[in-house]
Protein backbone atom coordinates (compact mmCIF):
# COMPACT_ATOMS: atom_id res chain seq x y z
CA UNK A 1 0.00 0.00 0.00
CA UNK A 2 1.30 3.41 -1.05
CA UNK A 3 1.39 5.65 2.07
CA UNK A 4 0.06 9.44 0.86
CA UNK A 5 -1.63 7.92 -2.22
CA UNK A 6 -4.35 10.40 -2.00
CA UNK A 7 -1.85 13.54 -2.03
CA UNK A 8 0.36 12.64 -4.94
CA UNK A 9 -2.94 12.01 -6.67
CA UNK A 10 -4.46 15.08 -5.77
CA UNK A 11 -1.23 16.94 -6.72
CA UNK A 12 -1.10 15.20 -10.03
CA UNK A 13 -4.76 15.59 -10.79
CA UNK A 14 -4.22 18.83 -10.25
CA UNK A 15 -1.46 19.47 -12.72
CA UNK A 16 -2.51 17.42 -15.26
CA UNK A 17 -6.13 19.07 -14.81
CA UNK A 18 -4.90 22.34 -15.16
CA UNK A 19 -3.05 22.30 -18.11
CA UNK A 20 -5.33 20.25 -19.81
CA UNK A 21 -8.31 23.14 -18.95
CA UNK A 22 -6.27 25.71 -20.27
CA UNK A 23 -5.57 23.67 -23.27
CA UNK A 24 -9.41 23.98 -24.01
CA UNK A 25 -9.39 27.46 -22.82
CA UNK A 26 -7.07 28.41 -25.71
CA UNK A 27 -8.65 26.01 -28.19
CA UNK A 28 -11.85 28.07 -27.63
CA UNK A 29 -10.30 31.39 -27.74
CA UNK A 30 -8.33 30.14 -31.08
CA UNK A 31 -12.07 28.73 -32.09
CA UNK A 32 -13.33 32.54 -31.34
CA UNK A 33 -10.05 34.43 -32.65
CA UNK A 34 -10.64 32.38 -36.12
CA UNK A 35 -8.22 29.92 -37.63
CA UNK A 36 -4.77 30.81 -38.00
CA UNK A 37 -2.51 28.32 -38.30
CA UNK A 38 0.15 27.67 -41.05
CA UNK B 1 4.35 54.92 -33.79
CA UNK B 2 3.05 51.18 -32.99
CA UNK B 3 5.17 48.90 -35.05
CA UNK B 4 3.07 46.41 -36.04
CA UNK B 5 4.55 44.53 -39.04
CA UNK B 6 7.00 42.46 -37.46
CA UNK B 7 7.49 38.80 -38.73
CA UNK B 8 5.59 36.06 -36.92
CA UNK B 9 7.11 34.33 -33.53
CA UNK B 10 9.26 31.86 -35.50
CA UNK B 11 7.84 29.05 -33.23
CA UNK B 12 4.63 28.98 -34.31
CA UNK B 13 5.24 27.61 -37.35
CA UNK B 14 6.38 24.59 -35.16
CA UNK B 15 3.44 24.70 -32.95
CA UNK B 16 2.33 21.36 -34.29
CA UNK B 17 5.28 19.70 -33.14
CA UNK B 18 5.86 21.67 -29.95
CA UNK B 19 2.56 20.27 -28.81
CA UNK B 20 2.66 16.86 -30.04
CA UNK B 21 6.67 16.52 -27.98
CA UNK B 22 5.14 18.11 -24.87
CA UNK B 23 2.35 15.43 -24.79
CA UNK B 24 5.48 12.76 -25.33
CA UNK B 25 7.33 14.32 -23.02
CA UNK B 26 4.80 14.68 -20.53
CA UNK B 27 3.68 10.69 -20.50
CA UNK B 28 7.22 9.54 -20.44
CA UNK B 29 7.96 12.24 -17.38
CA UNK B 30 4.86 11.22 -15.38
CA UNK B 31 5.84 7.59 -15.96
CA UNK B 32 8.94 8.67 -14.51
CA UNK B 33 8.36 10.52 -11.76
CA UNK B 34 5.58 7.70 -10.74
CA UNK B 35 6.65 4.36 -11.78
CA UNK B 36 10.17 4.61 -12.75
CA UNK B 37 11.92 6.51 -9.66
CA UNK B 38 12.99 5.44 -6.70
CA UNK B 39 10.93 6.11 -3.28
CA UNK B 40 12.40 8.64 -1.09
CA UNK B 41 14.32 6.69 2.10
CA UNK B 42 12.75 9.74 4.56
CA UNK B 43 9.73 11.07 3.04
CA UNK B 44 8.54 7.88 1.46
CA UNK B 45 6.39 8.03 -1.55
CA UNK B 46 4.80 11.55 -1.39
CA UNK B 47 8.28 13.33 -2.16
CA UNK B 48 7.10 12.60 -6.16
CA UNK B 49 5.25 15.69 -5.82
CA UNK B 50 8.33 17.10 -6.52
CA UNK B 51 8.29 16.31 -9.85
CA UNK B 52 5.34 18.59 -10.50
CA UNK B 53 6.32 21.04 -8.25
CA UNK B 54 9.95 22.04 -8.78
CA UNK B 55 9.66 22.13 -12.91
CA UNK B 56 6.71 24.19 -12.42
CA UNK B 57 8.48 26.67 -10.18
CA UNK B 58 11.40 27.25 -12.51
CA UNK B 59 9.49 27.61 -15.57
CA UNK B 60 7.18 30.15 -13.53
CA UNK B 61 10.31 32.00 -13.19
CA UNK B 62 11.31 31.28 -16.43
CA UNK B 63 7.72 32.92 -17.61
CA UNK B 64 8.42 36.31 -15.73
CA UNK B 65 11.91 36.17 -16.76
CA UNK B 66 10.01 36.17 -19.96
CA UNK B 67 7.43 38.85 -19.54
CA UNK B 68 10.59 41.40 -18.25
CA UNK B 69 12.74 40.62 -21.48
CA UNK B 70 9.50 41.35 -23.29
CA UNK B 71 8.14 45.10 -22.12
CA UNK B 72 11.50 46.02 -22.16
CA UNK B 73 11.76 44.93 -26.11
CA UNK B 74 7.96 46.87 -26.38
CA UNK B 75 9.05 49.71 -24.24
CA UNK B 76 12.76 50.52 -26.67
CA UNK B 77 11.13 48.83 -29.59
CA UNK B 78 7.06 49.86 -29.61
CA UNK B 79 6.70 46.64 -31.55
CA UNK B 80 3.37 45.37 -30.98
CA UNK B 81 4.83 41.33 -30.93
CA UNK B 82 6.73 42.44 -27.74
CA UNK B 83 3.48 42.74 -25.89
CA UNK B 84 2.02 39.86 -27.05
CA UNK B 85 5.06 37.73 -25.70
CA UNK B 86 4.72 39.32 -22.76
CA UNK B 87 0.77 38.93 -22.27
CA UNK B 88 0.98 35.79 -23.41
CA UNK B 89 3.90 34.51 -20.67
CA UNK B 90 2.40 36.50 -18.13
CA UNK B 91 -0.45 33.92 -18.64
CA UNK B 92 1.09 30.72 -18.81
CA UNK B 93 3.52 31.84 -15.79
CA UNK B 94 0.20 32.84 -13.44
CA UNK B 95 -1.28 29.06 -14.71
CA UNK B 96 2.39 27.92 -13.20
CA UNK B 97 2.49 29.60 -10.23
CA UNK B 98 -0.63 28.76 -9.32
CA UNK B 99 -0.70 25.23 -9.84
CA UNK B 100 2.91 25.10 -8.12
CA UNK B 101 1.32 26.75 -5.25
CA UNK B 102 -1.13 24.44 -4.76
CA UNK B 103 0.54 21.47 -5.54
CA UNK B 104 3.05 22.92 -2.87
CA UNK B 105 0.30 23.08 -0.11
CA UNK B 106 -0.78 19.76 -1.15
CA UNK B 107 2.92 18.40 -0.24
CA UNK B 108 3.24 20.29 2.87
CA UNK B 109 0.36 18.43 4.48
CA UNK B 110 1.79 15.10 4.92
CA UNK B 111 5.61 16.47 5.58
CA UNK B 112 4.81 20.11 7.15
CA UNK B 113 1.47 18.91 8.86
CA UNK B 114 -0.18 22.34 7.59
CA UNK B 115 -1.84 23.42 4.14
CA UNK B 116 -0.23 26.96 4.57
CA UNK B 117 2.05 28.37 7.07
CA UNK B 118 3.45 32.27 6.75
CA UNK B 119 6.95 31.05 5.38
CA UNK B 120 9.29 33.49 3.35
CA UNK B 121 9.33 31.25 0.42
CA UNK B 122 5.56 30.71 0.32
CA UNK B 123 4.71 34.80 1.19
CA UNK B 124 6.78 35.56 -1.54
CA UNK B 125 5.88 33.31 -4.00
CA UNK B 126 1.59 34.62 -3.25
CA UNK B 127 3.09 38.17 -3.60
CA UNK B 128 4.94 36.95 -6.56
CA UNK B 129 1.45 35.09 -8.32
CA UNK B 130 -0.45 38.39 -6.88
CA UNK B 131 1.78 40.75 -8.60
CA UNK B 132 0.94 38.62 -12.12
CA UNK B 133 -2.07 38.39 -11.64
CA UNK B 134 -1.95 42.24 -10.97
CA UNK B 135 -0.46 42.55 -14.29
CA UNK B 136 -3.04 40.77 -16.18
CA UNK B 137 -5.49 42.85 -14.55
CA UNK B 138 -4.10 46.14 -15.09
CA UNK B 139 -4.13 44.56 -18.88
CA UNK B 140 -8.20 45.48 -18.93
CA UNK B 141 -7.91 49.56 -17.42
CA UNK B 142 -7.66 50.96 -20.54
CA UNK B 143 -8.88 50.33 -24.19
CA UNK B 144 -6.02 51.76 -25.64
CA UNK B 145 -3.30 49.67 -26.95
CA UNK B 146 -0.06 51.95 -26.62
CA UNK B 147 -1.41 53.26 -23.12
CA UNK B 148 -1.89 49.42 -21.80
CA UNK B 149 0.63 47.81 -23.37
CA UNK B 150 3.16 50.82 -21.90
CA UNK B 151 1.20 50.89 -18.31
CA UNK B 152 1.32 46.59 -18.57
CA UNK B 153 5.31 46.66 -19.27
CA UNK B 154 6.53 49.12 -16.48
CA UNK B 155 4.75 46.78 -14.09
CA UNK B 156 6.63 43.86 -16.13
CA UNK B 157 9.95 45.47 -15.53
CA UNK B 158 9.22 46.13 -11.56
CA UNK B 159 7.71 42.71 -11.07
CA UNK B 160 10.73 40.90 -12.12
CA UNK B 161 12.39 41.70 -9.07
CA UNK B 162 10.45 39.03 -6.76
CA UNK B 163 12.12 36.10 -8.60
CA UNK B 164 15.27 36.24 -6.97
CA UNK B 165 13.56 36.94 -3.84
CA UNK B 166 11.33 34.06 -3.77
CA UNK B 167 14.40 31.91 -4.95
CA UNK B 168 16.99 33.38 -2.16
CA UNK B 169 14.55 33.87 0.49
CA UNK B 170 15.22 30.47 2.05
CA UNK B 171 18.86 31.52 2.48
CA UNK B 172 17.96 34.90 3.61
CA UNK B 173 15.69 33.65 6.58
CA UNK B 174 14.78 31.01 8.89
CA UNK B 175 12.48 29.26 6.63
CA UNK B 176 10.32 25.42 7.28
CA UNK B 177 10.68 25.59 3.27
CA UNK B 178 13.79 23.21 2.35
CA UNK B 179 16.87 24.71 0.97
CA UNK B 180 17.29 24.71 -2.73
CA UNK B 181 17.99 20.86 -3.53
CA UNK B 182 19.44 21.25 -7.48
CA UNK B 183 20.27 25.20 -7.75
CA UNK B 184 22.53 25.44 -5.25
CA UNK B 185 26.20 28.03 -4.88
CA UNK B 186 28.93 25.53 -4.73
CA UNK B 187 27.89 22.87 -4.44
CA UNK B 188 26.35 19.37 -6.17
CA UNK B 189 22.87 18.73 -6.28
CA UNK B 190 21.40 16.47 -2.99
CA UNK B 191 19.39 14.17 -5.03
CA UNK B 192 20.40 10.79 -6.12
CA UNK B 193 21.17 10.40 -9.48
CA UNK B 194 18.26 9.01 -10.65
CA UNK B 195 16.02 11.10 -8.76
CA UNK B 196 17.87 13.94 -10.50
CA UNK B 197 17.34 11.94 -14.06
CA UNK B 198 13.78 12.12 -13.59
CA UNK B 199 13.62 15.68 -12.22
CA UNK B 200 15.33 16.34 -15.08
CA UNK B 201 13.18 14.52 -17.69
CA UNK B 202 10.35 15.84 -15.94
CA UNK B 203 11.78 19.79 -16.26
CA UNK B 204 12.13 19.20 -20.14
CA UNK B 205 8.55 18.17 -20.34
CA UNK B 206 7.57 20.95 -18.89
CA UNK B 207 9.53 23.33 -20.57
CA UNK B 208 8.01 21.35 -24.22
CA UNK B 209 4.65 22.23 -22.31
CA UNK B 210 5.75 26.03 -21.86
CA UNK B 211 6.79 26.59 -25.40
CA UNK B 212 3.40 24.92 -27.21
CA UNK B 213 0.86 27.15 -24.48
CA UNK B 214 3.38 30.44 -25.54
CA UNK B 215 3.18 29.93 -29.02
CA UNK B 216 -0.32 28.76 -28.82
CA UNK B 217 -1.32 31.97 -26.88
CA UNK B 218 0.94 34.27 -28.55
CA UNK B 219 -0.74 33.29 -31.46
CA UNK B 220 -4.02 34.39 -30.76
CA UNK B 221 -3.05 37.50 -29.02
CA UNK B 222 -1.04 38.41 -32.48
CA UNK B 223 -4.23 37.43 -34.80
CA UNK B 224 -6.52 39.77 -31.67
CA UNK B 225 -3.85 42.79 -32.46
CA UNK B 226 -4.15 41.72 -36.38
CA UNK B 227 -8.04 42.70 -36.07
CA UNK B 228 -8.05 45.47 -33.38
CA UNK B 229 -5.56 47.40 -35.83
CA UNK B 230 -7.76 46.92 -38.56
CA UNK B 231 -10.33 47.38 -37.38
CA UNK B 232 -8.70 51.00 -36.57
CA UNK B 233 -7.19 51.56 -40.18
Amino acid sequence: MIENLGFIVAAYVLVWGGIAVYLISLRRRRANAGSTRN
Amino acid sequence: MIETTAAPFPTIRVRPWLGRLAIAGSLIATFMALVWAPTDAVQGDVYRIIYVHVPLAWLAYLAFFVVFLASLGWLWTKRAWFDALAVASAEVGVLFTGMFIVAGSIWAKPTWGVWWTWDPRLVTTAVMFMMYVGYLLLRSLSTDFARRATRAAVLGVIAVIDIPIVHLSVLWMNSLHQLPTVLRAGGSPALDASMGMTLGICVIAFTLVYFAFLAERMSIELERQRRMFEARA
